[in-house]
């Protein structure tokens, strides 16, 4: 079996469609600009950031002290903690809160490990229906399509094919004016905010210290998740414990703008238990199912920093390949550059090709709030599953290595190659020669045949380029 | 009350926690056998700050929070009656929900006020959160608890005088906010925030009115919370 053949198709598959890459290019470059403008305006941005990356590795480097403390505090408060070591165990404790109490509809605030561990469809299979509440994943549920990014689901979608789902799905007017698609998901929602008797949500920092989770949101549905229903469950991966509540604004100031360009997201909800005495509303019962899923096994490894991601989605937009390819194309919960360290290591050989399909510009790096080394982490990935690239990329890659490591066969083999591929492409090798229709092919189908210049930069060098000065 | 109907288990969690001990007990072996627990140093927050405390709250917290897209009114003091009338009456609001509380702007008093006067303009007030009253209401009136100069944010928590949904179900929310409230950056509020004896079971930092950019990333407000956020801001 070939495993690249699944990233091929889905790559071909990726530029089908025009307006889909039309529409993640402008969506991915608003949001880049949108993020520079918003870090050009904090004061200490580096000094946050180099803090933030401390916070966040310091904490997974004393985890199950963390969790410990996070554990005993969020008990003590009248949480019910419940642990998951995979996503069919995570499942099981949640349909099982659902039907041991009769719950019959549950409305579900955007959470990335719900997702992971495909938590509607398990819902779905115990009766319990589940409505996706963010307006990017209630279209997406009713499309019955996927999302394409970690915070913007439909990336992908152009407001026709939106309008056209709402119509379909819901029987409404058809309209393509984003504030009116807006009102009739907001009227649509509000009748299930009413009735719903389960919140689901996953958490972007659970405080050790006070045993509190923190949600941000942007529209609300977040706030309503916690807020209607009687019972309240948080799947929360276990790498999101922040040590104290002081070490929050480090990467609030952060996050938000990361991810959008705003100071903070529109709702920073801080959960510290489920309703109190004589509290006027909020849910009775608060659960929280801690998710392993794979998470203790990377942070035993070499990989233990990609644990420090915060989930912002700075690394996708910022990606010249998945601004090019669009989310689809990973096959993955997690999609961009995060996603090529993550899902490998989550999913292992299905998605052991993703760290190759990076150019390694380094802007994932660059963008990132908590300094987590992308590019160092895909070729480390790279250099994992080495031993099952195909014989003859292997042998080329040897061969490639032994001359880079001398200087005198490197410069032959610069002379040679500048004779067998001359600037006019009329060498020796070209485009149509056999070599590169048969052996190379799988290399050249998609890149541009060398050019070298007729002088190399050394040659320029030696003939007085760097004199001009 | 319902609370009692749907009663949690009696020693919650006890059960569902062994799976977890096992599983930090193996972590700890396997991750984490070598080396002591290093605290992790404290925050050198007067590096990270964005607002200085010396700075003039007032105006940082009227530019940031329009920035956001707030609707901030400044007035004097004895002008807020009239100012929440008047927006009220711009929305013609049917229902209002005040929601008086004794640690913020809007006291018991105030807000007896304020509902005598809507009531006596024909509009009908409630300070009750039951349920279909909130969901029928044209705006809420609250206070707050805090609000942040830096971003513009407003705090709202949960307690027996304040519900989660005032600041969230109404399509309109108005919120007085004295100046004295004002804190200078996030990292003072939380650190104020640390120091209460017990944290409410709810606190929401509110910036901005409720918004999505999902499609076509054009932005539009009133998703699930209110399209309009106005803050009555006075000084004292």
């Amino acid at each position: 079996m070939n495993p690249t053949s699944g990233l091929r198709a889905r790559l071909a598959e990726a530029h089908r469609d025009q307006r889909v890459v039309d529409a993640v290019h402008l969506a991915t470059w608003r949001k880049v600009e949108a993020r520079a403008d918003a870090m050009a305006g904090l004061r200490h941005y580096a000094a946050l950031r180099d803090r933030a990356a401390q916070i966040r590795q310091h904490t997974l480097d004393h985890l199950p002290q963390y969790l410990e403390q996070f554990v005993e505090r969020a008990t003590a408060l009248g949480a019910t903690v419940h642990f998951a070591a995979n996503a069919d165990a995570a499942c099981a404790t949640v349909c099982d809160i659902a039907v041991s109490r009769g719950l019959k509809l549950a409305v579900k605030s955007k959470s990335m490990t719900t997702e992971e561990v495909h938590l509607n469809d398990a819902l779905l299979a115990a009766g319990v229906r589940v409505v996706e509440t963010d307006l990017g994943e209630f279209i997406v549920q009713i499309d019955r399509d996927r999302p394409s990014h970690i915070i913007t689901p439909i990336i992908h979608k152009d407001r026709r094919q939106v309008a056209r789902a709402m119509a379909r799905e819901l029987g409404c007017p058809y309209t393509e004016d984003p504030a009116e698609m807006t009102r009739i998901a907001r009227q649509h929602l509000r009748d299930i905010f009413r009735r719903c008797d389960l919140g689901i949500t996953g958490a972007n920092f659970a405080v050790a210290e006070t045993g509190t989770l923190c949600l941000v949101t942007n529209e609300g549905n977040g706030r309503m998740t916690v807020t209607r229903p009687r019972v309240h469950v948080a799947l929360v991966g276990i790498e999101k414990i922040i040590p104290r509540l002081i070490d929050l604004p480090v990467i609030l100031k952060l996050l938000a703008r990361s991810s959008t360009g705003q100071p903070l997201g529109a709702y920073t909800t801080l959960i510290t238990g489920p309703r109190r005495e004589g509290d006027v509303d909020g849910p009775e019962e608060l659960h929280i199912v801690l998710l392993d899923n794979g998470r203790s096994r990377i942070l035993s490894g070499p990989f233990r920093e990609v644990l420090r991601c915060v989930r912002c989605g700075a690394c996708l937009n910022a990606c010249p390949v998945y601004r090019n390819v669009g989310g689809h194309a990973y096959n993955s919960v997690y999609p961009g550059p995060i996603g090529s360290v993550l899902s490998p290591l989550l999913y292992g050989r299905p998605a052991e090709e993703l760290p190759r399909a990076s150019s390694l510009c380094g802007l994932c790096y660059q963008v990132c709030p908590v300094k987590i080394d992308i590019p160092r982490l895909l070729v480390q990935l790279r250099t994992a599953t080495r031993a099952r690239q195909p014989r003859g990329k292997r042998l080329l890659m040897r061969a490639w290595a032994w001359a880079m490591d001398r200087p005198w066969l490197y410069r032959l083999a610069q002379r040679l190659m500048r004779r067998l591929l001359p600037d006019d492409g009329t060498g020796w090798i070209n485009r149509d020669n056999h070599l590169f229709r048969r052996p190379l092919r799988a290399w050249t189908a998609q890149r541009d045949l060398l050019r070298p210049p007729p002088q190399s930069f050394r040659e320029l060098w030696k003939g007085g380029l760097g004199d001009e000065r | 009350m319902s609370a009692e109907s749907h009663p949690a288990p009696a020693r919650p969690g006890a059960a569902a926690l062994s799976p977890l001990r096992d599983f930090l007990q193996r972590l700890r072996r396997e991750t984490y056998r070598a080396g002591p627990h290093v605290p992790l140093p404290a925050s050198p927050t007067h590096l990270l700050r964005e607002v200085a405390p010396a700075e003039n709250l007032v105006s940082r917290f009227q530019t940031s929070a329009a920035m956001v897209g707030c609707r901030v009114h400044r007035v004097r003091r004895d002008e807020w009656l009239a100012t929440v009338r008047g927006i009220l009456r711009e929305r013609s609001a049917r229902t209002v929900l005040v929601e008086p509380h004794a640690e913020t702007a809007l006291t018991a008093e105030r807000a007896a006020q304020l509902s005598e006067a809507l009531e006596a303009e024909g509009v009908a007030t409630s300070a009750q959160c039951v349920d279909e009253s909130l969901f029928a209401a044209d705006a809420s009136v609250t206070g707050v608890i805090s609000a942040l100069a830096e971003t513009g944010t407003l705090v709202c928590v949960s307690s027996a005088a304040s519900a989660r949904g005032a600041s969230l179900i109404p399509p309109v929310h108005i919120a007085l906010v004295s100046s004295s409230q004002l804190v200078a950056d996030l990292f003072d509020f939380f650190e104020r925030l640390g120091a209460w004896a017990e944290l409410p079971a709810n606190v929401n930092l509110i910036t901005g009115p409720s918004k999505t950019a999902d499609i076509e990333g054009v932005l539009v407000t009133g998703v699930h919370g209110p399209g309009e956020v106005h803050i009555v801001l006075t000084a004292d």
